[in-house]
C-alpha cells in the first residue's frame, strides 16, 4: 500500500498547499458558525443566526433581534469570545513560529523568553497591590506592561558583550523568568488574601471570557498586520533556522532582523496576554504539527499555522465552556491536559520527531 | 588579479591571540590548501575571510574589493562556504537547503523562480544526488549531507569556494567524490585540510599554519618535507614521490 506522506507526496506541491488553505478557511468559518450555537444559555440555532444576520446585514426585526437577552448573549458574549479565540489562536501560533526561528529551537514557545513570567508578575502586582489604578482593564494592562518589560530586558541583556545569539536570548530569558517568578511568589506569599490569589491564578490559567469587540478589533488588527509582515520575511525566517554563521555565508546578518522580530513578537504576546491571560502550549504544538505535515518553509508554515491555530482554539474554547456542568474549565488547563499527551505521542511516532526531523 | 588576498590578519578571542599577521593570496582558478595541527588557527582564519568573524587588524580583499566595505550579500555573491558541521534542529528537505543558496541573489521578498529550481536540480545532479530533492536532509548519511551543503554553495554561483575541513568524518570514497566535484569547478578554492595526503592530492599550493602564523607556503612538493612535518606536527614521516605526481606521506610510529 502506498503510504501517503503529506510532506513528500501529495501535499508537497503548490496546488495541494492551496487546497489545504482553502479547506482550512472553510473549516474556520464552519467552526465559528457551529461554536456560536453552543453555550450554557438555551438558544435555538435559528435564534442565534437571526441575531447575527440582523447585526451584520440588518435583516429581520430590530425589536426582536437587535436587543434583549438573546441578542446580548449571541452578539455581546458568544461571538466576541469566538472571534477572540480566532485572534489568540492565530496570534499564539505565529508568535510560536517566530520565536522558534529566533531562538533556533523547535521547542521554543511564545513564552520561552520569560515573557509569561513577566506577564504574571505584572498581573500579580496589579491584582494584589495596585487595586484599581487603571480601572477594569488593570490586570491585562499590568500583564502587558510586565510582558513588554521582560521582552525588552531580554533583548538588552543578550546584547551585552557583542552579538545577540539564540543561546544568550534563552539564558537571559530563563534568568529573568526565575526572577519574576520569585517576585510574584513573594507578593502572593506576603499578601495572604485567598480571594485575590484566586483571581491571579484564574487569570494565569488563561480565559477568553473577557472578550469585547473593541479589544478584539485591536487583537485582530495586530495579528493580521504581524502575519502579513512575517510572511514577507519568510526568506529570512528560513535562514534563521540554519543559524547565524550559515546565514552570513548566504549573505544575511541575522542580528538586526532578530531584534526587530523579537519586538514584533513581544508586542503580539503583550496584547494576547492582555486579552486572554497566559494560554500555554498552543504556540508550541500548532507550529510543530503543521511543520510535521507541510515542512519548514515559512511561506507555507505561517498561513497554515494561523488557520490551524484559530480552529484549534475555537474548539478548545467550546470544550472548555461545555465539559463541566454549570461552570467553565480554564482553557489553559484544558489545553495542557489534552496537548501534553498529544505532544508526547508525536514525539514517539517514528516518522515524526522535532519539527519533522527523523 | 588575486581572487583572495588576505593581508596581515590578526584576531583574538578576548585576550587570547589566535591569529598573528596572517597573509595569504590565491590566484584565480587555483586550489589552495591550508594545513596545520588542531588549534593552529585554520578555521579562525577562514572565518575571518568569509566574515563570520571580524579580524582585529588587517584586511581581506575578494576579487580586489575590501570586505570591510562590502555588504554581506556582496560577499555571498563572491564566495560560497562548505563548513564542517551542518546539523539542523529543523527538518529541511534537500530542496529547501539547496534553494537557500540562491538567497544572495534575491531581495527579501523575492520568490524562487523557475530558473532557481533549474539551477538547484542541475547542481544536485552534479554532486550525484539526482533524486534527492524531496528527501529529508536529516535522514541523509554524513556524506550525502555534505554533498547537499556543497550543492548549496555551488548554486550561489560564486567565483570562490571556501572549504573548512569539508571531508571530516567522511569515508574515503566520499572524500574523493566531494573533492573531485570541487576540483572540476572553474573556481578559486581555499580549503583547510586535516589529511595531508588529501591536501597534497588536490592543492596547487599549500599554506602551513602553526600557532596562528603561516610558517610555510609553496607547491605541495616544496612544502611537504619530512623536516616541516616534524617541526609542525611533531611526528616523523617518509615522503615518497607518488606515481600520480604528488607527494605521498607515510607516517612513522
Amino acid at each position: 500500500m502506498q503510504k501517503i506522506d503529506l510532506k513528500d507526496g501529495i501535499f508537497k506541491g503548490l496546488p495541494i498547499y492551496i487546497c489545504a488553505l482553502i479547506l482550512l478557511s472553510i473549516g474556520l468559518i464552519l467552526s465559528i458558525l457551529y461554536a456560536v450555537t453552543v453555550g450554557s444559555a438555551d438558544l435555538s440555532v435559528e435564534e442565534v443566526y437571526r441575531v447575527i444576520l440582523y447585526e451584520i446585514f440588518h435583516i429581520g426585526n430590530p425589536e426582536k433581534w437587535g436587543s434583549g437577552a438573546t441578542h446580548d448573549i449571541v452578539w455581546l458574549i458568544r461571538l466576541p469570545r469566538i472571534i477572540l479565540a480566532v485572534g489568540v489562536g492565530a496570534g499564539l501560533s505565529v508568535v510560536g513560529v517566530v520565536m522558534q526561528a529566533i531562538v533556533q529551537n523547535p521547542l521554543a514557545d511564545p513564552y520561552i523568553l520569560g515573557i509569561s513570567s513577566g506577564a504574571s508578575l505584572g498581573a500579580t502586582l496589579t491584582i494584589l497591590l495596585g487595586a484599581s489604578l487603571f480601572g477594569a482593564a488593570q490586570v491585562g494592562l499590568g500583564a502587558f506592561i510586565g510582558a513588554m518589560t521582560v521582552a525588552f530586558l531580554v533583548i538588552l541583556i543578550s546584547n551585552f558583550g557583542g552579538r545577540t545569539t539564540s543561546v544568550k536570548l534563552v539564558l537571559s530569558g530563563v534568568a529573568l523568568s526565575s526572577l519574576c517568578s520569585a517576585f510574584s511568589n513573594f507578593i502572593v506569599y506576603m499578601a495572604d488574601d485567598p480571594d485575590r490569589f484566586r483571581t491571579v491564578s484564574f487569570w494565569l490559567m488563561g480565559s477568553l471570557a473577557g472578550a469585547e469587540w473593541i479589544s478584539n478589533a485591536w487583537i485582530l488588527s495586530i495579528v493580521l498586520i504581524s502575519v502579513v509582515f512575517f510572511i514577507t520575511q519568510s526568506r529570512i525566517l528560513n535562514l534563521m533556522l540554519l543559524g547565524d554563521d550559515t546565514a552570513v555565508t548566504l549573505g544575511t546578518n541575522l542580528q538586526r532582523y532578530r531584534r526587530v522580530y523579537l519586538i514584533a513578537a513581544s508586542l503580539m504576546v503583550g496584547f494576547i496576554v492582555y486579552a486572554s491571560g497566559v494560554i500555554g502550549f498552543v504556540g508550541l504544538i500548532i507550529p510543530h504539527f503543521v511543520r510535521g505535515l507541510f515542512g519548514v518553509d515559512h511561506k507555507k508554515l505561517l498561513p497554515l499555522s494561523v488557520l490551524v491555530g484559530s480552529v484549534f482554539l475555537i474548539w478548545a474554547d467550546v470544550v472548555a465552556r461545555t465539559i463541566l456542568p454549570n461552570t467553565e474549565l480554564p482553557i489553559g488547563i484544558l489545553i495542557s491536559v489534552v496537548g501534553a499527551p498529544i505532544f508526547i505521542l508525536l514525539l514517539f511516532k517514528k516518522t515524526y520527531s522535532f519539527g519533522g526531523k527523523s | 588579479m588575486n581572487q583572495i588576498e588576505a593581508q596581515s590578519l590578526s584576531f583574538s578571542w578576548g585576550d587570547t591571540p589566535i591569529l598573528h599577521d596572517v597573509s595569504l593570496s590565491a590566484e584565480e582558478g587555483k586550489f589552495i590548501g591550508l594545513i596545520g595541527p588542531n588549534g593552529s588557527g585554520k578555521s579562525t582564519f577562514l572565518k575571518c575571510v568569509y566574515r563570520v568573524l571580524k579580524q582585529n587588524t588587517g584586511c581581506v580583499y575578494l576579487a580586489g574589493k575590501d570586505t570591510r566595505k562590502m555588504k554581506y550579500k556582496e560577499t555571498a555573491c563572491l564566495l560560497g562556504v562548505v563548513a564542517q558541521h551542518n546539523q539542523y534542529d529543523f527538518d529541511f528537505s534537500v530542496k529547501d537547503v539547496v534553494l537557500m543558496g540562491r538567497s544572495p541573489h534575491k531581495s527579501v521578498m523575492e520568490r524562487d523562480n523557475a530558473e532557481d529550481y533549474r539551477i538547484m536540480r542541475e547542481t544536485l545532479a552534479e554532486v550525484g544526488l539526482n533524486d534527492f530533492e524531496k528527501r529529508s536532509f536529516a535522514s541523509l548519511s554524513g556524506g550525502e549531507q555534505q554533498r547537499v551543503i556543497l550543492a548549496r554553495a555551488l548554486v550561489q554561483q560564486t567565483p570562490i569556494l571556501i572549504l573548512d575541513e569539508p571531508t571530516n568524518h567522511l569515508d574515503i570514497k566520499y572524500q574523493l567524490q566531494l573533492l573531485n566535484t570541487v576540483k572540476k569547478q572553474a573556481k578559486t578554492v581555499l580549503a583547510a585540510f586535516h589529511d595531508l595526503n588529501i591536501a597534497a592530492m588536490y592543492s596547487d599550493e599549500i599554506y602551513v599554519m602553526e600557532q596562528g602564523r603561516v610558517c610555510a607556503h609553496g607547491s605541495p612538493a616544496e612544502v611537504l618535507t619530512e623536516d616541516l612535518i616534524y617541526q609542525v606536527y611533531g611526528v616523523h614521516s617518509h615522503i615518497f614521490q607518488g606515481v600520480e605526481g604528488y607527494p605521498y606521506i607515510q607516517f612513522i610510529k
